[in-house]
């Protein structure tokens, strides 16, 4: 059994804007254990870019924490002074972002950001360019050292994601968290990326929490699953059991429209017909309601909970109740 | 007859030759897909089509008149055939006009204003299904999807026939994606379009592309009908891509064909074939420069025989 | 059209909730409506003679006494406002205007001209204000109307400049090469799109401009290169105020004080108004 690294217990977070509360995530827990990669699906607005903001405690001045705990290693974040948060990000929690054009800062070399993000060592500048360099040729960048005076403008796209990701482990953090960090690229670029990430966490042993909503990526890398939706988590589970035996409606309308596994040409795709309820003005009873097509009479009135139904896969849906019951 | 035929396009800022000679065919009603990576050109090739770029050699046909070169004046009228979408939805929106204006902006810049604008904007939002009240409102105000509709409105709003979409549903929410993909081809049908759609995504490819064309630096190194190309790729590169889809499904075992290295710059253009140095199956006569051979409207240029080539599933 | 209207009062209650740019609307709002009212509210003719009262104190008849021709000092004072104001805000919005064409012409126009109009610009800067001021007083003798000329030319290539990158900075964003497979004119593309997303950035630096004008045209009249007396202005109580000093502090006090209120106030304004008017355009993107 791997020992727990990361503990989202009951996080609820609001925003407090002119029009009322933004109820932004609402009872979200899940785990993330040693070594393990945990994906987390959703489309816009389910919450994740607060999730990971919570996380790193580099939130909005108007985010409220109402509830819950966010335990690194078992301590809570969210009540760790800012200084020793200070200490955890870059070193035991690294990030790599999405758009890798803006991760850089563009008048500063590779190197140079690469020795600077070393700070916390005690090295000597010869032996940080030298660490630098041995991670550069790790994510496969040719003539490392040579590449390192050069500046980010003078990188492509996809080599620059790769960087990003050399920066973000360098420390060996226990805790690698990746904002979508493919998205932006073609398909191609794209899976060099997982081929690497995946390379990279067998060498280094860290975890990822790897937030995508590209279906095929996280089938390919994740052990884990947590799909999220409306600022709620409504399933979470092996990677086996979501995408072979979904639990949540919303899982697998998702599965079924993602055109990746529409073999024939479809005339009509399928889709999620409406739209995410505005977070200010959540309906009663489960917050997907107004979008499925198995709804019953309950989920207009009660919000499901996320129960356990077997082997470690988590579901938030009231048709469960119903099949266990029948 | 075809209503876009381009041939031979070449276009080259300074000493980066962005289109090394492109050409292809699109009828009327017939939707076709060039997909390529970043830096292959496919942008440049529907900006040249529309006027936006520059390009210095080749033709452009459309409709049976030469537009390659028109000046401003000329092509003006031709605005009201061609429509072009771009990739960022809420980019291509003029931030201060509200979303009525912005729709009917090419009656006015066609001089019609003769034409009872408030109803068209109605029938334009209709059209799209967005709900009327969305007229007032600005394309800060509007999701990603919501402003890729407004742009699909403005693209159709003087019927015109052919459409150049670039990007259509790049950043979309996978369950936004169908709904955007279902209105082209509805609409499609409907009004009978030509689309010239590009993208780097291949599932987008296969649910709207009658046929498709896979760019490589400039050029085109395969081409064919949608179902031709993914039942049987022919040409290394086209295969490396079908190969580079993961899919939702983690049982899946993909036999990955790797793309060795980068994107090569265009400024340092391999000798030969130009994708030798990338290719998994590159040979000593990949130092020739292949043509362009077509089989049963199946184009490739590739100089390796298709028996050493390796095998994979391209389902 | 409703846009512009809504967006203004929301703009006037963002500039209102911050402390500093309540007080600037305060104090910008006062003189204003003082320059506007001036004829009617002065208690004595500014430029009536009453040389028996010459060089008084403050007192409840004359609130900051009598200068050197028994004129009343407070009634001057308030004219100078008006006259203040009729040289900066035409000044201003003048060379806001043709600054604001000149450089969208600048970006968006070929090569030749961008450098040819950048040429003009630098040629402008280039020359010492007052020394401009000298060469046209000369040439035209001093009035309200050279003061005018003159600061409005001598603005005119710091609105050129930002307006030219603002259009540099726009003219490759998607909607303006949206509007161009449309076939939009030139002037269309310059006058719908360009134009709205680069006022509001002008407006920012009008507003913290008048000050600096306002101050202008008190040093040229100082110098005896602007109104012509008996015309108030405060630069010109100033000039009196300088030689008389000894006798009365109150000139000097009468015409420094409102420059340094218009000064302080238009900068709060001004600020303020930026900063409402940015994180807007921020998350209107």
């Amino acid at each position: 059994m791997t020992e727990t690294l990361l503990e989202i217990d009951n996080l609820n977070v609001d925003y407090e804007t002119a029009r009322g509360d933004l109820k932004a995530l609402r009872d979200i827990s899940f785990d993330v254990g040693r070594g393990e990669i945990v994906g987390i699906v959703g489309e816009s607005g389910c919450g994740k870019s607060t999730l990971i903001s919570s996380i790193l405690r580099l939130t909005a001045p108007n985010t409220r924490f109402r509830q819950g705990e966010i335990r690194f290693k078992g301590e809570d974040l969210l009540r760790l002074p800012e200084r020793k948060m200070r200490d955890l990000r870059g070193a035991d929690i690294s990030i790599v972002f999405q758009d890798p054009m803006q991760t850089h800062n563009p008048v500063l070399s590779i190197g140079r950001q690469m020795v600077d993000i070393q700070h916390r060592s005690r090295a000597s500048k010869a032996e940080k360019r030298e660490l630098a360099s041995q991670m550069l040729g790790a994510v496969g960048i040719p003539d490392p050292e040579a590449r390192l005076d050069q500046f980010p403008h003078e990188f492509s796209g996809g080599m620059r994601q790769r960087i990003a990701i050399a920066m973000a482990l360098m420390s060996e953090p226990d805790l690698l968290i990746a904002d979508e960090p493919t998205t932006a690229l073609d398909a191609t670029l794209e899976v060099q990326i997982i081929e690497r990430l995946k390379e990279l966490q067998q060498k280094f042993h860290c975890a990822i929490l790897f937030i995508s909503h590209h279906l095929g990526v996280i089938a390919e890398l994740c052990d884990r699953v947590v799909v999220m939706y409306a600022g709620a988590v409504v399933e979470s589970g092996d990677v086996r059991e979501i995408f072979h035996n979904p639990k949540h409606p919303y899982t697998r309308r998702l599965i079924e429209c993602d055109p990746g596994h529409i073999k024939e040409r479809a005339r009509v795709l399928p889709t999620i017909p409406g739209e995410v309820p505005d977070l200010a003005e959540l309906p009663d009873g489960c917050v997907f309601r107004e979008r499925c097509n198995q709804a019953v009479h309950r989920c207009a009135s009660e919000v499901p909970p996320l129960e356990l139904l077997k082997g470690g896969h988590y579901a938030a849906c009231w048709l469960n109740r119903v099949e266990v019951e029948v | 007859m075809s209503l876009l035929n381009v041939a031979g396009l070449k276009t080259s800022y300074g000493q980066l030759n962005v289109l090394a000679g492109v050409s292809f065919q699109v009828d009327p009603g017939e939707t076709y897909a060039l997909v390529g990576e970043s830096g292959s050109g496919k942008t440049t090739v529907i900006r040249a089509i529309a006027g936006l770029a520059p390009a210095q050699e080749g033709s452009v046909m459309f409709g049976g008149q030469e537009i390659r070169g028109l000046p401003e004046r000329s092509l003006r009228p031709l605005r009201k055939d061609i429509a072009m979408m771009f990739q960022d939805p809420v980019g291509s929106l003029s931030p201060r006009l509200t979303i009525r204006s912005l729709i009917t902006e090419p009656y006015r810049i066609q001089g019609m204003k003769n034409r009872d604008l408030d109803a068209e904007a109605r029938r334009l939002l209709e059209m799209v299904n967005l709900p009327a009240h969305f007229a007032d409102r600005y394309p800060y105000q509007l999701s990603g999807g919501q402003a890729r509709r407004v742009g699909v409105a403005r693209a159709l709003a003087l019927e015109p026939r052919l459409i150049l979409a670039d990007e259509p549903t790049a950043g979309l929410d996978v369950s936004v994606q169908g709904e955007l993909l279902n209105l082209l081809n509805t609409l499609r049908e409907r009004l009978g379009l030509a689309m010239v759609i590009i993208t780097h995504n291949l599932n987008v490819v296969r649910h709207v592309a009658d046929r498709m064309g896979i760019m490589y630096l400039g050029r085109l190194v395969e081409e064919g009908t949608t179902e031709a190309i993914f039942a049987d790729p022919r040409h290394p590169y086209t295969r490396c891509l079908l190969s580079a889809n993961p899919e939702p499904d983690p049982d899946a075992r993909l036999e990955r064909i790797a793309l060795k290295g980068e994107p090569p710059s265009l400024l340092h253009r391999p000798s030969g074939c130009e994708f030798r140095d990338r290719c998994p199956v590159a040979q000593d006569i990949c130092l020739q420069t292949p043509n362009w051979e077509v089989d049963h409207g199946h184009g490739v240029r590739c100089l390796v025989p298709l028996s050493s080539q390796l095998r994979t599933r391209t389902t | 059209m409703e846009k512009s209207r809504s967006e203004f009062s929301q703009i006037i209650r963002g500039i209102a909730r911050d402390p500093l740019g309540l007080m600037g609307l305060i104090i910008v709002g006062t003189i204003v409506v003082c320059a506007v009212l001036a004829v009617w509210i002065v208690p004595y003719d500014p430029i009536a003679l009453n040389i028996k009262d010459r060089l008084q104190g403050p007192s409840t008849a004359h609130l900051l006494g009598t200068d050197q021709l028994g004129r009343d000092t407070f009634s001057r004072v308030i004219m100078g406002g008006q006259v203040a104001l009729k040289v900066a805000l035409p000044a201003v919005f003048g060379a806001m205007a043709i600054g604001l064409t000149l450089g969208m012409i600048a970006g968006y126009g070929p090569r030749w001209l961008d450098n040819l109009l950048m040429l003009l610009f630098d040629t402008i800067r280039s020359f010492p204000t007052v020394m401009f001021a000298l060469a046209v007083v000369a040439l035209v003798g001093p009035s309200l109307q050279t003061v005018v000329f003159v600061v409005m030319a001598t603005s005119i290539p710091t609105y050129g400049r930002v307006a030219r990158t603002q259009t540099l900075t726009l003219r490759n964003s998607e909607f303006i090469l949206a509007e161009r497979s449309m076939g939009a004119s030139v002037a269309r593309i310059l006058g719908v799109h360009m134009l709205p997303n680069i006022v509001g950035v002008l407006a920012v630096l009008a507003a913290m401009d008048i000050p600096t004008v306002i101050a202008l045209e008190a040093g040229l009249s100082f110098l005896g290169l602007g109104v012509k007396p008996p015309t108030p202005s405060w630069g010109a109580l100033l000039k009196d105020g300088y030689a008389l000093i000894r006798q009365t502090p109150w000139l000097v006090v009468g015409g420094g004080l409102p420059i340094i209120l218009a000064t302080l106030g238009f900068t709060f304004l001004g600020e303020s108004l930026r900063d409402v008017v940015d994180p807007k355009l921020r998350k209107q993107r």
